[in-house]
Order: structure tokens, then sequence, then C-alpha cells
């Protein structure tokens, strides 16, 4: 427990896993704008060497159609791990520190501080598995695989340790009170 | 501040996954509300121009729930941080009660967003997008500048007259 005013550190690992996490959602956006086109290029021969999966008929009008969309969202998932990924590093550490000084028991601080940060750091790989699952498996196939493998378990897992954290900070507030 | 900081983080994610996971449905909703008041969204009977319209309203309010998600997402830490900032550097317990009233208030910017939303379908994208901006989004952006520019002139000041002690 905290002296009065004054913040606990999060455990390092955390606050080291959230450093990566900003760090990668950094290169991720570097990446996208560096290798834009090689990216968008192997997107593309990736859909086009699987036109069954992709829903491709042969016709060049309705085919560019549906790749533009797998390109479109092949992107929008790089981007969003990017942003994601920098906001959740962030959201990590303001949550982790509040977790390690706002709970009194080890077990639930510990049982909270593993949530946020194993929550927080899988949830944007959720967008980067969906991008990379676009060409082999198509969008909505990627993105149901994405959301039962990463999103909602870690997703979840971070959602009910916020609310959890916003519950403790609240009950403390009402103590004090 | 703090209670505060952490609800924004809580309603973000939930914001995000409500917006994700049910977002047919929401357009749906909008849909249904928007050919309810026809007069009220300026529906014209065509139904050429008129599926513009409702497509203009779904994307206006699906952006204002969007909105939330990233800027309650965002604005969480930040009002930790600073609000834990202006309780280490300002010397004077008047002035730092002063910022973190200010960020406490600046921290409700978000929900600006679901207003905005929520005023969209209410009034009409137009008059709803005004009126959020007017009455909830720039009084509480406004509180927020303010108060981190406070922040950073006490910070400023309460630096130099450590040093000059």
């Amino acid at each position: 427990v905290s002296a009065p005013g004054t913040w606990l550190v999060p455990p390092l690992a955390s606050i080291l896993t959230a450093m990566l996490l900003i760090a990668a959602g950094e290169l991720g956006g570097a990446s996208m704008a560096k290798f834009r086109i090689e990216l968008a290029r192997w997107a593309r021969a990736g859909v086009l060497a699987r036109p069954a999966v992709h829903g491709l008929v042969g016709v060049r009008d309705v085919d560019e159609q549906v790749i533009d969309e797998a390109l479109v969202k092949f992107d929008a998932g790089l981007r969003l791990f990017h942003l994601h990924a920098e906001g959740m590093g962030l959201v990590i550490i303001a949550t982790t520190m509040t977790a390690a000084t706002a709970a009194r028991s080890d077990r639930v601080r510990r049982t909270l501080v593993t949530l946020l940060t194993v929550g927080g750091a899988g949830y944007p790989v959720g967008y980067l598995l969906w991008s990379g699952l676009i060409p082999y498996r198509g969008v909505e196939a990627a993105k149901a695989t994405a959301e039962w493998l990463v999103w909602i378990p870690f997703g979840g897992a971070s959602l009910v340790a916020a609310w959890w954290l916003v519950a403790l900070v609240g009950v403390r507030l009402i103590r004090r009170a | 501040v703090l209670f505060v900081g952490a609800l924004l983080v809580a309603v973000g994610e939930s914001a995000g996954a409500v917006g994700g996971g049910l977002r047919p449905q929401i357009a749906e909703y909008v849909q249904t509300r928007v050919v309810a008041s026809p007069e009220r969204h300026g529906l014209a009977g065509s139904a050429e121009y008129d599926t513009e319209v409702i497509a203009q309203t779904v994307y206006a309010v699906e952006a204002g729930l969007s909105f939330l998600h990233t800027h309650a997402q965002g604005l969480g830490p930040l009002v930790i941080f600073t609000s834990t900032m202006a309780a280490t550097v300002v010397p004077w317990p008047w002035a730092r009660g002063a910022v973190h009233a200010l960020l406490a208030l600046g921290a409700l910017f978000p929900a600006g967003y679901l207003a905005y939303s929520i005023a969209v379908i209410e009034r009409g994208r137009e008059a709803g997008i005004e009126t959020a901006e007017r009455y909830v989004l720039t009084p509480l952006g406004s509180a927020a500048i303010v108060g981190l520019l406070t922040l950073a002139v006490l910070a400023a000041v309460g630096r130099r007259r450590r040093r000059a002690a």
C-alpha cells in the first residue's frame, strides 16, 4: 500500500511490455509509410494466388473491385495496429500505475496488472494478424480468426480489468469521502 | 481526477467494443430513427436522395462513436499523467485544485462525441453537429486546453521559484 500521495511503480515487465508495444506501433507506422508499395504488392499477389478464397471470377472489372476492397482492409488493419499499439502502450502504463497504487490486496493488484498488461498488449496484435491473414483467408474469415483468437480474449481481459480498476478507484474515493 | 481518468479508459474501451460489435444494429437503429422524423432530417420522399441522407446520418453517428473511443482512450492516460504532474510540480494548493478541476472537466470532452451522435439522431445532421460542437465539445475542450496551459505556466513559475529559493 502506498503512502498517501505516493505513486507505486508497476512491475518492470508491464512497463517493458508497454514500451515494446509503443516501439512496435511506431515501427509499424514507419514501415507502413516506407514499404507501402511493397506491402500492397505482397497482399495483391497473395489475393491473386487464391482466387477461390476471395471469390475472384476472372472478370477484370469485378475482380479489381474485390482486390481493391481486400487491399483497403489490409491497409486499414496495419493502420489500426499502429494506432492501437501506440495508444494501448500509454494506457498500460497509466492503468497499471493506477492499479499498483490503488489496489490494497496483493492478489488483486497482481491480477489487475496482469490483465491490463496482457490484454492491452495482445489486443493490437489482432489487427496485425487480421492484415496478415487477409491474402490467405479473405477479409471476413481473417477478421473472424483475429476476433476469436485475439480481440475477444485480449480485448475482453483489458475491458474487464479497466472496469474493475474504475470500481476499485471509485470505492477508495467513496471510503475517503 | 484519477477516477475520471480510469473511467475514461474503461468507457473508451467499451465504446470501441460496442461500436465494432454492434455496428449493423446501430446503423439499423439510426436508420429507423431518421425515417421516423423525416422533416427533422430533411428527407424529401425521393428514394435516391433519402438513401444518401440516411447514409450520411449513419456515417456521422458512427464517426461520433468512433471519436468517443479514440478520444477517451487517449485522454484517459493524459488526464492521469497530467494530474499527477500537477500534484507534483504545482506548489500552491488553490492553483493545484484549479488545474485538477479544469483537467477533470476537460476529461469529459470525449463524452461530447456521444452527445454529438445523439444530437445527430435527435436534431438532424447539421443542427446536431452544431449543437454538440457549440454547447459540449467547445466548452469541455477549452477547459482541457486551459488546464494544460495553466499547468505549463504554473510548472514553469514553480520551478523558477524553487530555483530562486
